[in-house]
């Protein structure tokens, strides 16, 4: 890593802390929601991260699409580097989940929609990572992947449709004050820099491993040219 | 060296391997996880469709596995390859023939799921006839594309239901929501099966070869 990035590196992650901080700040300070009470800050940090894991998504379908398309080994290496982080948010997302349930209805698991929901979605990808290992051929392991990142993305609307179709306990829509909105609207920021470094960061991990084999280790061992 | 200490070895030896990968229980932690929701998102409407499905997807799984080793056997699957046939239409016969055992499988495991549990059906025959039917196309067509990438017989095990489970949740809740009295979801199973028999048509070209994984 040259001079150049390692100071675009740390900028870029001291930024992101720094408007995390913010964000925390603000939340803490942020008036307390009448019906839920405090448990309702909880959301601060699991709609930007809803969000975000749709947006991990969408660049595992790009990836894999790439992928399909010019069979580089690029395409497949952001594929894997954005369904890792799709998990790590989809973990998050279920976490905060399952707390606000436990705090709300006295039950940390209920079979409602939008929980369903939020374990489909964690499913499909961690089978995406978990396959990949299995299969040998870097090449069919790559397009394999890219097939299934496709299918997978198709799927979520399909998901999210028959998840509906679950009995539901979830109140319909949450009303913000416009002070609330504002510090929603201060999380998404770190957030999306969070999954946009991560999966960056990830990426590049990836391409110095297929340069340097002391770096190898399973998904990032140096596997020749993709063809 | 006592055996003790030597089974010791081997039993860190096997442990350090799988702490390095994390393939064998990555893949058991997920798969459990899948039956586990599998379980409860069809247990909302009783015992008896969790087990019917859970019925329905490990016979499947097992079935496109098969199916495809036969073709992978004495390399049958390379000489079908330098034939005139395409891809796809070699993937769309294998579907219709996974699709058979499928409906054979449904046709006897269903009654027998209704008799031992004592269930009785929430919709008409029609009904229940249409979602099994449209629930098995889907998984026909996910199954075969997938088993494409297993290899003869002695491929990683777990392989096929690993791929093909996740993505066919979305049938699972429908088909039980029809099954259950609870409808309205017609119109995902055929999105569903649109999209993986065209998916596995174009995808066939890419994913059947005569190797498999390995």
């Amino acid at each position: 890593m040259t001079r150049a990035q390692t100071i675009l590196y740390r900028a870029y992650w001291g930024l992101t802390l720094l408007l995390l901080a913010l964000a925390l700040m603000a939340a803490i300070r942020a008036p307390v929601e009448a019906s839920m009470g405090p448990i309702q800050k909880l959301f601060y940090l699991h709609l930007p991260v809803a969000m975000n894991t749709f947006l991990s998504a969408f660049v595992v379908f790009i990836a894999s699409l790439g992928y399909v398309w010019g069979r580089r080994r690029a395409w497949d290496d952001l594929a894997v580097a954005a369904a890792k982080v799709t998990v790590l948010n989809g973990t998050v997302l279920l976490l905060t989940g399952m707390l606000w349930a436990r705090v709300a209805w006295g039950h940390w698991w209920t079979w409602s929609p939008r929980l369903a929901f939020s374990l489909l979605l964690w499913l499909l990808y961690a089978a995406y990572l978990s396959f990949r290992p299995m299969i040998e051929s870097p090449s069919r392991r790559a397009i394999t992947g890219a097939v299934y990142g496709v299918l997978a993305f198709l799927d979520v609307p399909l998901v999210y449709l028959s998840v509906k179709l679950l009995p539901d306990i979830h109140p319909d829509a949450v009303e913000l004050a416009p002070q609330m909105q504002l510090v929603l609207a201060l999380w998404f920021v770190p957030v999306t820099m969070i999954t946009g470094g991560l999966i960056a960061a990830r990426y590049l991990l990836s391409q110095r491993a297929h340069m340097d084999p002391r770096l190898a280790h399973a998904e990032l061992r140096p596997t020749g040219m993709v063809t | 060296m006592s055996t003790l200490r030597l089974i010791a070895l081997l039993v860190a030896k096997d442990l350090r391997a799988e702490a390095r990968s994390w393939q064998t229980l990555g893949l058991l932690i997920v798969i459990g996880l899948l039956i586990v929701t599998v379980l409860g998102i069809t247990g909302e409407g009783g015992r008896g469709s969790a087990a019917l499905w859970t019925a329905y997807l490990f016979s499947g799984a097992l079935c496109f596995e098969r199916t495809m080793a036969v073709e992978r056997r004495d390399d049958a699957l390379a000489a079908l390859i330098l034939s005139p046939l395409t891809r796809g239409a070699m993937y769309a016969a294998k579907a219709a023939t996974n699709l058979c055992m499928l409906l054979a499988l449904v046709a006897i495991v269903t009654p027998v799921g209704l008799v031992f549990f004592g269930m009785s059906l929430r919709c008409t025959p029609a009904t229940a006839a249409a979602a099994l039917l449209l629930s098995m196309v889907g998984y026909a067509a996910a199954g075969t594309l997938f088993s494409a990438v297993s290899t003869r017989g002695s491929g990683p095990a777990g392989l096929v239901p690993l791929l093909v489970f996740p993505l066919t949740l979305p049938l699972v809740i429908a088909s039980a929501s029809l099954l259950d009295g609870r409808g309205g979801s017609l119109p995902i199973l055929i999105a569903f099966d649109l999209i993986f028999i065209a998916g596995g048509w174009l995808a066939s070209e890419l994913l059947l070869e005569p190797r498999g994984a390995s």
